[in-house]
């Protein structure tokens, strides 16, 4: 009796917080994927139509290029932000490098600006009027001077990906910075001591020693990659054309621009798939990696 | 006595809550507290008449007070749909009588104002404030003012110095492209940034030009097809100004504020933009540089059917929420506001401030500023035609700008441009339904 009353305490302890977690989290997202099979018209849904909208999203040429953005952005993420954030992070704490406070405080900065102030900032680079196109215009002499990368189709991500490259390493490095603070320096100095080079330090201490911290900075990375949004969205607003587009975009217009609230359920569905999928993938990989430092 | 005293607690706690919750809308002094959310930067000087407006009307009209909260861009509509999706909504709001705003004026949440709107009343105003605005030929609010959303504003002292004239046709303009390019300047200023630009600013001046009024609304209803010429050979012009250079250089980059100030900073001769944008020229400008600007229509198009046209729409005004309707006193405060903003002393203070009200005032006796009359006077001598994208659906006309972006870029054909947007209209656009 004495454990039944135990466990209906426990119960009835966690049962605010499930109902929370149930409102907040559970129901939209149940909700989002009712809606998701729906058709709606001039503001109301006019009823079910199965899976047209995730047809339509897939074959839809702007969503296909959102998606292949997003993959862009996913990939300087994992592969440039986390492994920059590490190299940065390492310079600072064997301290190579003259005054680690200050290129600390200068790296860190950007992350601490707003996404919307740092798109501000990069737009008046990239701008046609302004001052470093300006000066461009009159060092060359070619008045007709433009970032014209903007508008080639292949290319046109690239100075976005620059930016955010520039804006999130900061983050990692200074997550990595303070799990390298964690190590003690008796590990490294007995290392140098028994004649280890910089690559069994590096390959053999410091990397098994991250990996449970890279693991979570990919997962952060993926997810945060997937819903992009602010710096695109007052960068370049998507465009010239859809050439910046990317996922979180296609959904805000299809649901607060369009009223289509079917498709815009169905394009976040298909995000919260591919968030789950890649974060899944990534912890299989995590999972033998450790297998393999073990 | 513990548990009494915590119940007595919670119970005072609780009639706060139900206190504070509810918002005092009549007080015994007979004050009237309108809910009211626009669409409106208070602190930019465009609206300097609104401001305007709404000192007056707090001074005579003391009893009636408004509790606004003030949003603008795409934030406003965000709001307002969530407001609209609770079915909460202000009893006062900013709304357009087209399909912009039609999650809150289409899906019942805004009273018609038909009834309450008396002959005498309605004669007071040009006829065109009074064209219907709902699916089922409401009125949602009265336009205060018309938006003209196409001039072309010249800097004739440049003009003047590279020896040219305000060309009369559209030969003429491209002949002048490599005179003014050759000089260092730029033809034509316009920031097509965000793709409706080139739609708002040009291409419905242009259908206008080649196929009339009557042509859009016969297209839009599927009586005529946008494959047809009038629409063909608009897009053609456009695509023909960019191969030609006639824009600045990076027009799909620009946002419409950064080629006004390229204009202003007298680095172009042309500047395509909205009538609105001289109540920003008269208080950034020199009079001297003021005195300068002229503002024209696009020269004539060549086999065009109608000639110095521009394109105005209804601008937005003040809807009341149906809710109100039940509540008398709320009504007629509600009204007595929006009767007063349109009417003859609203519309006679915003003319102060240069714009060209609804309301049939004799501007002649009001004092403007340069550019303001300069206005005045582009809104009187040019026949408005429709602006395309408040005609049409946004979702087609949002798909229609894209393309007409890469269009502009080199990559796109105005046929089959035609041939994809009438395709969309004929499947989806409500005009069609």
């Amino acid at each position: 009796m004495p454990r039944l009353n135990k466990r209906a305490s426990y119960l009835t302890l966690l049962l605010p917080a499930f109902i929370i977690y149930m409102a907040i989290i559970i129901f939209p997202i149940l909700m989002s994927f009712g809606l998701s099979f729906t058709e709606w018209r001039r503001f109301q849904m006019t009823g079910f139509n199965g899976l047209d909208n995730y047809r339509e999203i897939l074959s839809d040429p702007v969503f296909r290029r959102s998606l292949w953005n997003n993959t862009q952005i996913m990939l300087i993420s994992v592969f440039g932000q986390i492994p920059l954030g590490i190299v940065l992070a390492y310079l600072l704490h064997r301290k190579w490098v003259k005054g680690t406070k200050f290129f600390e405080f200068m790296i860190f900065l950007p992350i601490t600006i707003s996404s919307v102030v740092i798109a501000l900032l990069w737009n008046r680079v990239f701008s046609p009027v302004g001052i470093d196109t300006t000066f461009v215009r009159m060092a060359t002499g070619n008045p007709d001077y433009v970032v014209k990368i903007f508008e080639n189709e292949q290319f046109a991500m690239i100075p976005i990906l620059g930016v955010l490259l520039w804006q999130h390493t900061s983050l990692y490095m200074v997550i990595f910075l303070a799990n390298l603070q964690r190590i003690p320096n008796s590990v490294f100095e007995a290392a140098v001591i028994d004649g280890a080079k910089e690559s069994t330090i590096i390959f053999k201490i410091v990397l098994p020693a991250l990996s449970s911290v890279i693991f979570t900075t990919s997962v952060l990375a993926i997810s945060g990659s997937l819903k992009s949004f602010d710096l695109v969205y007052a960068m370049t607003g998507g465009g010239p054309v859809n050439y910046t587009y990317v996922m979180a975009l296609y959904l805000y217009q299809h649901t607060f621009t369009f009223h289509n609230y079917g498709k815009g359920s169905a394009v976040s569905i298909i995000i919260v798939l591919l968030s789950v999928g890649l974060i899944s993938l990534v912890r299989g990989i995590y999972g033998k990696a450790q297998k393999k430092f073990e | 006595m513990k548990k009494i005293t915590l119940f007595a607690l919670v119970l005072v706690l609780a009639m706060s809550f139900v206190t504070a919750a509810g918002t005092k809308e009549q007080s015994s002094d007979g004050t009237v507290v309108l809910s009211a959310y626009m669409q409106i930067d208070p602190a930019n000087d465009q609206y300097a008449g609104h401001n305007a407006v709404m000192a007056a009307f707090e001074e005579k009209y003391p009893n009636i007070k408004l509790d606004i909260e003030y949003a603008s861009g795409e934030a406003f509509h965000q709001k307002f749909q969530s407001m609209a999706a609770s079915k909460q909504i202000p009893d006062v709001f900013t709304c357009y009588g087209g399909a912009r705003t039609a999650y809150v004026t289409e899906t019942g949440l805004t009273l018609d104002l038909t009834p309450y709107l008396d002959e005498a009343f309605m004669n007071q105003f040009a006829s065109a404030t009074w064209l219907p605005q709902g699916s089922a030929g409401a009125l949602y609010m009265i336009p205060p003012s018309f938006a003209v959303c196409h001039s072309v504003y010249v800097n004739t002292a440049l003009l003047e110095k590279l020896g040219l004239e305000y060309p009369e046709t559209f030969e003429e303009l491209l002949a002048q492209v490599p005179v003014i390019r050759e000089a260092g300047y730029y033809p034509v200023s316009m920031g097509n940034k965000d793709p409706w630009v080139v739609n708002s600013w040009l291409l419905g001046t242009f259908i206008e030009r080649f196929g009339g009024r009557e042509w859009i609304l016969r297209a839009a209803k599927g009586e005529a097809s946008f494959t047809e010429e009038p629409f063909v050979k608009a897009l053609e012009i456009i695509k023909t100004m960019s191969e030609k250079n006639v824009f600045s250089p990076g027009v799909n980059q620009m946002s419409n504020t950064e080629a006004d100030q390229e204009f202003y900073q007298q680095k172009s001769v042309y500047l395509i933009d909205a009538a609105w944008r001289t109540s920003a020229m008269d208080s950034q400008l020199p009079a001297e540089q003021r005195e300068a600007i002229e503002m024209r229509v696009f020269p004539a198009l060549p086999g065009e059917k109608y000639h110095n046209t521009s394109s105005a729409v209804a601008s937005e005004g003040f809807g009341i929420a149906k809710a109100v309707e039940k509540d008398k006193a709320k009504l007629d405060a509600a009204l007595t506001f929006i009767k007063f903003y349109a009417g003859e002393e609203g519309a006679s203070i915003r003319a102060q401030y240069g714009e060209v009200p609804s309301y049939n005032l004799d501007l002649d006796k009001i004092e403007l500023d340069i550019m303001q009359k300069k206005f005045v006077e582009f809104s009187a001598e040019y026949p408005m035609g429709y602006v395309f994208d408040s005609i049409m659906d946004g979702e087609g006309v949002t798909l229609l700008n894209t393309d007409l972006q890469a269009m502009m870029m080199g990559n796109g054909e105005p046929a089959k441009i035609a041939a994809e947007y009438e395709s969309w209209v004929a499947k989806n656009d409500s005009n069609r339904d």
